[in-house]
């Protein structure tokens, strides 16, 4: 199994996906901290200046999704079962958890390009200033949906099997679908992975769900559609 | 060329395998067998079920029904194991921004394979100078080198390859069967499938013919040879066609 985990992570490494999803996090995380500290009025409150270090997990959930749906596209997923010496849930599995290493280091630049950009900006701000503690708060929060976010996407591309048909289908969600969702009922929305991502990232807050609530709803998201993957990936042919 | 048919027990068997697509039988019943330290070839027209056959002998697709054997065991039931068989059949690819190092690196560490054995690969399909560039500026020759280094990795006790000639210039061509052959009188098994029927005729000693999934011959090539026909003339007269 560790080698299998070695192995995917080099693969993760040796194409350009990741640094171009890297790219990707550090703008949006460095946009979202401008506009939000110093673009966007005033902010006395905490949870509106922790708002300005989050992150964007759905990003880590379409490089998920891109890189195992990627696998069936480039027909790399036959030759690595077939040498694998493990079984293909095994393998699936390895290939989750080497996305949640990288995820989470993924994560933890993204989230230091936020910080570093933010406190600046946020101590102009009026109000309480962020103790070490809420910004250690709101960076672990987005470590944690960018890692399970990593994760479900992994499990949704090996359901898939198509990036492009993952990808749009993810956007519409996110972006069609949750906001009508949260629209009919806040409550709702917030049980949605997209709508539990946004809480625990911090950039929904003051709502009807607790940022540890919201922790537990999207590790549930993620067992359940990883199960599913793995059940799955067990089952169907590689063709 | 081997003519070995004695009693040794074959490697790979195949015992009525069956693979449906919804109402398409793409393999129906299919059995035959792949005898050690021979080169076994696998032919058909295009659509007979050679490629799915190939996926259902080495475990990449589940039989509808029917079942193959590796050495006496259930293909299904066991786990992949490069320094058995070694497969380099569609849908077996590369990433095309990674390189072929790269690509190759990752499957032996997945493998427990030493990194030595990756530039031994190469080395043997003549892709060493180029394994540092991308796959995705590769030639369709070069792709096809890669896959059998791939399938090399593990120095396998049998080889399975789909179309392993196709891109490959004459001199591509002419190595690989030389490479085949070699392998053969080392004691080592491949199994293949080729349109090349000339070709092929080089380079194996069994004949394995399949026309809409079913079997229609298996038999040594020496065999035909005897009978004082061609293996175009065996396909043509079973599949149907038309020689010309």
């Amino acid at each position: 199994m560790t080698a299998l985990v070695r192995a995917e992570l080099s693969k993760t490494l040796t194409t350009r996906t990741l640094w171009g999803f890297l790219a990707g996090g550090v703008a949006f995380a460095t946009l979202n901290a401008v506009i939000v500290g110093a673009a966007s009025g005033t902010l006395d409150s905490v949870t509106e200046k922790q708002e300005a270090l989050s992150g964007l997990p759905v990003l880590l959930l379409v490089w998920g999704l891109v890189g195992a749906a990627g696998e069936y596209r480039h027909r790399t997923a036959a030759p690595a079962a077939l040498v694998a010496r493990h079984g293909r849930g095994t393998l699936l599995a390895a290939r989750m958890t080497a996305y949640a290493v990288a995820g989470l280091a993924l994560g933890v630049l993204v989230s230091a390009a936020a910080v570093a950009v933010a406190l600046p900006l946020l101590a102009d701000q009026p109000g309480p200033a962020l103790t070490t503690g809420q910004v250690t708060g709101v960076v672990a929060a987005n470590l944690v949906a960018g890692v399970l976010s990593a994760v479900l996407g992994v499990a949704v591309g090996a359901l898939v099997r198509n990036q492009v048909v993952g990808v749009v289908t993810m956007l519409v969600v996110n972006f069609a679908v949750l906001p009508l969702v949260s629209g009919a009922s806040e409550t709702l929305g917030n049980l949605t992975p997209f709508g539990a991502s946004s809480v625990l990232s911090g950039m929904t807050h003051d709502t009807t769900l607790t940022t540890a609530a919201a922790g537990l709803v999207l590790a549930g998201w993620t067992a359940a559609v990883a199960a599913a993957a793995l059940a799955g990936e067990r089952r169907r042919d590689l063709a | 060329m081997s003519d070995d048919t004695s009693t040794t027990p074959p490697l790979l068997v195949a015992d009525g395998l069956t693979k449906r697509y919804g109402r398409t039988t793409a393999v129906d019943g299919l059995s035959f067998t792949v005898r050690p330290g021979a080169v076994t070839g696998f032919f058909g027209p295009n659509g007979a079920g050679k490629t799915t056959a190939l996926k259902l002998l080495v475990g990449l697709a589940r039989p509808t029904a029917g079942t193959a054997f590796l050495d006496g065991a259930q293909v299904r039931t066991t786990v992949s194991d490069p320094t058995r068989v070694g497969v380099h059949i569609e849908p077996c690819g590369a990433h095309p921004g990674r390189t072929a190092r790269a690509h190759l690196r990752a499957l032996a560490t997945m493998a427990g394979l030493p990194h030595e054995r990756v530039a031994e690969v190469l080395d043997t399909v003549g892709l060493t100078e180029a394994a540092g560039r991308r796959v995705g500026g590769y030639s369709m020759g070069m792709r096809q080198r890669l896959g059998l280094a791939a399938a090399l990795l593990g120095d396998p006790q049998l080889l399975v390859l789909d179309e392993p000639a196709n891109g490959l210039d004459p001199r591509g061509i002419r190595w690989l069967r030389t490479f085949l052959r070699a392998r053969a009188a080392a004691g080592r098994t491949v199994l293949l499938s080729s349109h090349v029927l000339s070709e092929a005729a080089q380079t194996v000693d069994d004949v394995v013919v399949v026309d809409r999934g079913r079997l229609v011959h298996q038999g040594p090539l020496a065999e035909l040879e005897r009978r004082g026909t061609t293996l175009e003339d065996v396909f043509f007269e079973l599949t149907g066609g038309v020689a010309a």
